[in-house]
């Protein structure tokens, strides 16, 4: 089953546009969301939460219709934002007496649990909190009353790299379920290499690629060489071209080039970069 | 419902304990002066501040994109702004009556028929300030909403001010009403049910 699964989804604003999004999230997988600034990743993600009303297509999460369904779904979710959105006036502990009253399953003593582990002040005003404690109580909040699903948008952004190798091993904590799932937007694509299993790259409304990151990572490869070096590459090996100063750098499928030809590993940022700014063929 | 509102009053607090003490100067003010029925004017006010800086906290932090995320209805995030609005205003009424029968047991300033008729009153202009503002400012927000309202009060001044003469007349009909006023807190919670309803028809259809 999958726990997202969307087709055709459309919604229009002026000047942009997501034009036919269609994806889907396995259960028990992490989803890396990558994309530009204005790429369209959290339009999308705002239209699975209903929080934007899509024009038209389809959206399902559990297999259930998304608006249909909404409160349902919403009771095996978890959403992490790039901020906080709670009342700055609040404290953590204020915030468990909320959140015990919205879900059912709300789980205090594991709540409490994270946040003696991240080290946040349970009576601390959340505006007397630094960025990443409130991304940390944000994800605190997420999880306690232990989600099917995690939706995060950009939850890294403007962390520094301990915090958030503190955040990824959460999140890989949480996906040892095998009923877990996370859709994982974020433009560190470092983050992504360490836990998704998918990669889905948005670019001016549409959906340029949704493949295993596996896939990517081991069957694709770049090689980098003159223009009559890259003549001799079999032509249905090349998925994208980046012309540069000091030649040319081509990504191919590892398994269609002749060994001859030295290839090196792709990053996940490589591989959207040829995508987004490379000929792609 | 009980969350959203318990949330509404966790986060308004801080502005009571501040406002306390102003309560308290209006409370002497009140009481040398003689006049009660500034202290039930004061306190209508200041509830009435209190149900719009909830919706303002609100705003400043993004809340409906976050509470949009949880399971609760869009319903339930509208009426809890009313429901808190009306306890605001027991809450406050409550806290000033005993002063304000205080103030008349002593001075005998106010007739008691005239006190509930008063009291009724302001009631009702209480009910009716938030059935007009709620709306507005969960369409337009605490910024665009202030704007919005100030032309909205200009408008029926400036209506007042060219028909001033059907005006007088309206008022002479309407105080021959006065037997009906003790209905009036009655109606007043009925048009902030209707208020409740447009509130909710323009919430359902915002974007976050």
């Amino acid at each position: 089953m999958n726990a997202i699964e969307i087709h055709d989804l459309h919604k229009s604003f002026v000047g942009f546009s997501l034009k036919d999004v269609s994806f889907s999230v396995p259960q028990g997988t992490v989803m890396g969301f990558v994309g530009e600034n204005g790429a369209g990743k959290s339009t999308t993600i705002k239209c699975i939460l209903n929080l934007l009303k899509k024009e038209y297509g389809e959206i399902l999460l559990f297999g259930k219709d998304a608006a249909e369904h909404e409160i349902a779904i919403k009771n095996d979710i978890g959403v992490v934002f790039d901020d906080l959105h709670v009342p700055e006036t609040l404290n953590a502990t204020q915030l468990d007496k909320f959140m015990k009253k919205v879900f059912i399953s709300w789980d205090s003593h594991y709540y409490f649990e994270r946040l003696a582990q991240f080290k946040i002040p349970v009576q601390k005003r959340v505006k007397e909190l630094s960025r990443g404690m409130r991304m940390k109580l944000s994800i605190a909040l997420a999880l306690s009353h232990h989600p099917k699903l995690l939706i995060l948008d950009e939850p890294t952004s403007g962390l520094d790299p301990i915090i958030r190798d503190e955040i990824l091993d959460l999140f890989l904590a949480f996906m040892q379920d095998e009923r877990h799932s996370i859709l994982f937007s974020s433009h560190i694509t470092s983050d992504l290499e360490k836990i998704a299993d998918y990669i889905t790259c948005i670019h001016n409304g549409e959906i340029l690629f949704s493949e295993s990151k596996d896939v990517m990572l081991y069957e694709y490869g770049i090689f980098k060489g003159s223009k009559e070096e890259v003549s001799e590459l079999p032509e249905h090996a090349i998925i994208g071209k980046r012309y540069g100063i000091f030649g040319v750098e081509v990504l191919v499928r590892r398994n269609d080039v002749n060994e001859v030809f030295p290839l090196e590993k792709p990053t996940i940022e490589e591989i959207m970069l040829f995508y987004v700014k490379g000929n792609v063929v | 419902m009980t969350a959203l509102i318990m949330k509404d009053f966790m986060t308004i607090q801080r502005q009571f304990k501040s406002q306390a003490i102003f309560l308290i100067i209006i409370v002497i003010m009140s009481v040398l002066m003689q006049q009660s029925t500034i202290l039930l004017f004061f306190i209508v006010f200041i509830v009435t501040i209190q149900a719009i800086t909830a919706l303002t906290y609100d705003e400043l932090c993004n809340w409906d994109k976050y509470a949009n995320t949880l399971p609760i209805s869009k319903g339930d995030i509208v009426l809890s702004k009313y429901i808190l609005s009306i306890m605001l205003i027991i809450i406050g009424l409550g806290f000033a009556l005993p002063f304000v029968l205080l103030i008349n047991r002593f001075t005998n300033h106010i007739a008691t028929t005239n006190f509930f008729l008063t009291f009724c009153l302001i009631v009702t202009a209480a009910f009716c300030m938030l059935a007009m503002l709620l709306p507005i400012y969960i369409k337009f927000g605490s910024i665009k909403g202030r704007i919005v309202l100030i032309a909205l009060c200009f408008i029926p001044s400036f209506l007042i001010g060219v028909l001033d003469e059907y005006v007088s007349n309206f008022l002479v009909t309407l105080s021959k009403l006065q037997d009906f006023s003790y209905f009036a807190p009655f109606v007043g919670l009925f048009i902030l049910w209707l208020s409740s309803l447009i509130s909710t028809g323009i919430y359902k259809r915002k974007d976050f």
